[in-house]
Order: C-alpha cells, then structure tokens, then sequence
C-alpha cells in the first residue's frame, strides 16, 4: 500500500553554504528550510533532507555531494553554477562528484548560456533541466529558483474532468503541463519530484540491462533504431546513447511532443493520432516499448497498440511493456484499466499471432508499496524480414 | 480513483494479480535455468502453458468440491476418483520440483483428466443434478 505522509509534508531545502545568511536575509517562506556550511554533517544531511521535495544547492563548493547515498539519492537536485567559472574548470571539479550523476529529475540552475550549453554537450543534459536565472549571486538565484519551483506546482491542472477517456485524459494533461511544469507529466502529476525520481530509478534500474541487451550483438556501426510509445517528454531517450541510436517517440499530446523535441532535438518525436495507428513503415524499428502506457489504457486500444508495436518491429527485434499487472477494479473515474499478466500475456499472443518468443520477465516492487506491482515482459518477434 | 490516488486493490484482487505476476515470473526463471532448449520450449507456447494451467486450477477446485459434498463419500468408493484426488490434491506439491517439461506433461494431462471428468459427470445418473449448476455448465462449456 502506498502511503502518503500527511503530517508531514515535503518542502524544498536549500543549501545555502558560506552565503546562508544572505539568502536568509533576502527571505524564504517558513517551510522552506536553509542550511549553512555547519548544518552537512552526514547525520545532520540525512535529518534535513528526510522531508525534502528536492535540494537546492547554491554553495556547490561546500557542499558534501558524497553524502548523497541510500534514500538521499531520490532527492532531485537543483545546482547553481557558481559564477566567473569556465565550464572546463566546472568539468575537473564536479565532474564526477556532482554532474556525471544529474539524472533526467535533476537540473542545473545557469545565467550563462554559453556555459549552459558546453554542459550540456559534455553530459548529455536536455533543455528540460535548464533553470534560466538572471542573477547567478546565491541570494538573488535562490529568489528566482524559489519562484520557479512555486509556479511549478501552483498550477492547477483543469484536465480529467468527468468519466476517464484514456486518449482525452491523456492529452489534455501533457498539453496542461508541458509548458511550465514538464516534470510533473512524468510518473503522478501531484506527487512531489522525489517520489517521482524514485520510481523512475526503480524502473530505470530494470530497464537499462534490457535495452542494452536487446542491441545485443548488433554492430555499433549500423544505427540502432529505437520506439518509444507514449514517449511524453522523452526521459528514456536519455537512457541511449543517442550518437549510435535513432530514437523516436510518439505521444498523444502536442504539448508533450513539442516538449520531447525542445528536450531531444537530435531525436523523432510524432503525435498520434486519435486511431491507434503508428505512422511508420512495417519493420521499421529494433526496439520497441513502452512504459506504464497500455495500463492505462481499455483492452481494444491495449490489442491494437501491441498489434502496431509488432508491425513496426523488424524480426528478431524486441518489444518491451513495463507496465502495473496489480490493480483493483476499474472505474469511471479510474484511470488504471486492471489486467493481469496471465490476461496480458494471452492479448499479446493474440494481438501478435503468437508469432513472439519471451525473452525477460521482471517484476518490479516500488520502494513505496508493500505489495509488488509492476512487471516488464520483453519478447522478440518471431519472423523472417519482408526486405534485406 | 485519479492517477494520483495510488489505488489500493481489495485484498483478494490484489493478492490474485500478484501471486499471477510472481508466479509468472517464477516460471520464466526455471525455465531460464533450465537451459536454452527448455527456453524455447517454454517460451513458444505461453498461451497454451497459461491455458493448461487454468485447467489444472479448474480440475482441482472440481474435485475438492465433489470431495467435500455429501456425493464425497460416494465418490470416494469409485478407485478412478481416488486416484485423480491422489494426483491432483494430495500430491500436487511435487509439481513445482518437476522440470519443464515434465510439468507440462503434467498439465496436459490434467487437461485431460477433466475434459474425461466433466464428460463423465455429464452423462452419468447424476448429470441431470450437475448441469443445473451454472458453475459446472461453464467448465463444460469452457473443456468440451
């Protein structure tokens, strides 16, 4: 069972460092907590941060980033670059410590965008993780980053207003979004980026051996091509190395769309349509999953949504579904279509003719829950290629 | 329930699709372990694998019913009921020490032994009693 603590609630932490009385000074809401250089200690970290929704580092110099481990790496970052320094500097710095380990939940803070974009090269970061500041001075960054974060999530989302419809839902909430608040599109809207990053670890944990097998022996030197189904903003484009991968998305939404393209430019991301109708050509792709979308989806768009994943994937390539085979009943209001694996698995031989071999199974147990929930199946498509 | 109310199943669902979901995954890995051959053996026929499963399930929640009925001692005269109880519920813990295949003949067997059960019932002087059952005219329905 999920529980959400509500005595308690989360709240953004800033670590202010050397300039913590500054940024006192220059004020910060009751429940936003400021720490000093005194207040890192590991024991004294692990207590400030239980509660924390995400951890602003403004002092990166002070700052213990080897104490971020267990829970603590959860918590999403958000580093102001100090000022005056060249990103190559930046780079032999905190390199290892700090950015080589950003994740697709953390973010950078910067006023320079030269130096914003060499970063961004050197570590493979996405636009989405960029907050523009104005001022780079800790007291006045940490206004601007307050500011951000509070707009993030004062949005008040109007979709899923009556009955579920999966594809209105689902449009409406990326369009809804996409715009200022791409981050909460990922996972469950109104959790806090913590809980969020969390399940994406866990599922990054399952996922990243079973993309990397399923390139498998291919040579590097022929492209990978790689389908995401319900890609949103593109987080698990981040998971390929896009210099040897043509990865494309295809989403509902247009907002979500646009938000992958600004996020990935090197990669394809489609809408699609209102029919369940991939647009691209039979055998096109090596790879093709999808990540919590058929769950949330009514049996025929789950069959006709398998059916093109197959059609579009060469023989011999894969198919993956990482989806929750653990649910109650369905709903009106729900927007979790329970179904099984045994029931699953019986759509898609069905779907695919049974022309699929299995060749993965992994349940998942998210740190939430006392129960296991999720499970990703990936099989290969049985075949021989229309074209050589 | 909105996506973000982290649905709760009730407690029978819950444990139903989970049990399904380890179970599934628990089958995967022995057949995994037990060698590339039996992979492919396994990994052809999941729909058959879950269909036979489901028959074994039916046949031994058929026989405990006939077993726990007033007709239980009646039944337990007759040496071909006594042998399917044997198999099928006193000694179905040996299954999961079994190789791939040796489950799946096992299963096919079961298949087997129910669609000869329900047949059986069917015609027999008792029939006309079973078929009033929605729950017997369904297996029949569903094996014959």
């Amino acid at each position: 069972m999920y529980r959400i603590p509500t005595d308690r609630p989360e709240h953004p932490v800033f670590y202010a460092g050397r300039f913590s009385e500054e940024v006192t000074d220059a004020g910060m809401p009751a429940d936003h907590i400021v720490l000093s250089d005194w207040d890192v200690l590991p024991a004294q970290l692990t207590s400030a941060l239980e509660r924390a929704s995400v951890l602003v580092v403004l002092d990166m110099f002070s700052f213990p980033f080897e104490s971020l481990t267990g829970d603590l790496v959860d918590v999403p970052l958000i580093l102001l670059l100090p000022s005056g320094l060249d990103a190559n500097f930046l780079a032999t710095v905190f390199g290892k410590a700090a950015f080589a380990r950003l994740g697709f939940f953390d973010r950078i803070a910067a006023s320079d965008d030269g130096l914003w974009a060499e970063l961004r090269r050197k570590y493979d970061l996405t636009e989405g993780q960029r907050v523009e500041v104005e001022d780079d001075r800790p007291e006045h960054a940490a206004s601007e980053i307050r500011a951000a974060l509070e707009a993030e999530f004062a949005l008040h989302a109007t979709f899923g207003e009556g009955d579920y419809e999966a594809d209105r839902y689902w449009a409406e909430r990326g369009d809804a979004l996409a715009g200022n608040a791409p981050h909460r599109a990922i996972c469950s809207v109104n959790h806090s980026p913590r809980f969020n990053k969390a399940i994406h670890r866990v599922q990054a944990k399952t996922l990243r051996p079973q993309f990397a097998a399923a390139r498998g022996t291919q040579t590097e030197e022929v492209p990978f091509d790689v389908l995401e189904v319900g890609a949103g903003v593109g987080r698990w484009a981040a998971s390929f190395d896009l210099a040897k991968t043509r990865f494309t998305g295809v989403d509902i939404s247009v907002g979500m769309v646009e938000a992958a393209r600004h996020n990935f430019p090197q990669c394809n991301f489609d809408l699609l349509g209102e029919e369940p109708v991939l647009p691209y050509g039979d055998e096109s792709f090596d790879l093709s999953f999808s990540v919590t979308v058929m769950h949330h989806n009514p049996t025929p768009t789950k069959r006709a949504l398998i059916s093109e994943m197959w059609r579009v994937t060469r023989p011999g390539g894969r198919l993956m579904f990482l989806e929750d085979f653990v649910s109650g009943e369905w709903s009106a209001r729900s927007t979790v279509y329970p179904m099984s694996v045994t029931k699953f698995v019986e759509l898609l031989v069905e779907a695919t003719a049974g022309q699929v071999v299995l060749d993965h199974v992994e349940s998942i147990r998210y740190q939430h829950d006392d129960f296991t929930r999720g499970g990703l199946l990936s099989v290969s498509k049985l075949g021989v290629a229309k074209t050589w | 329930m909105s996506e973000n109310d982290f649905y709760t199943p009730s407690e029978l669902d819950r444990l139903r699709m989970e049990n399904e979901l380890l179970a599934f995954e628990v089958r995967f890995l022995k057949a995994r372990s037990g060698g590339p051959a039996e992979v492919a053996a396994s990994s052809v026929s999941l729909s058959r694998m879950t269909h036979l499963e489901e028959a074994e399930t039916d046949l031994k929640l058929l026989l405990r019913r006939i077993r726990n009925s007033p007709l239980g001692l009646l039944a337990r005269t007759n040496r071909n009921f006594r042998t399917l109880t044997d198999r099928y519920l006193d000694r179905s813990d040996d299954v999961m020490s079994k190789s791939p295949p040796q489950r799946l003949a096992y299963l096919e067997g079961a298949k087997r032994d129910l669609v000869l059960l329900l047949g059986r019932l069917g015609r027999g002087p008792l029939g006309v009693m079973f078929r009033r059952r929605k729950s017997f005219r369904t297996l029949q329905e569903r094996y014959l």
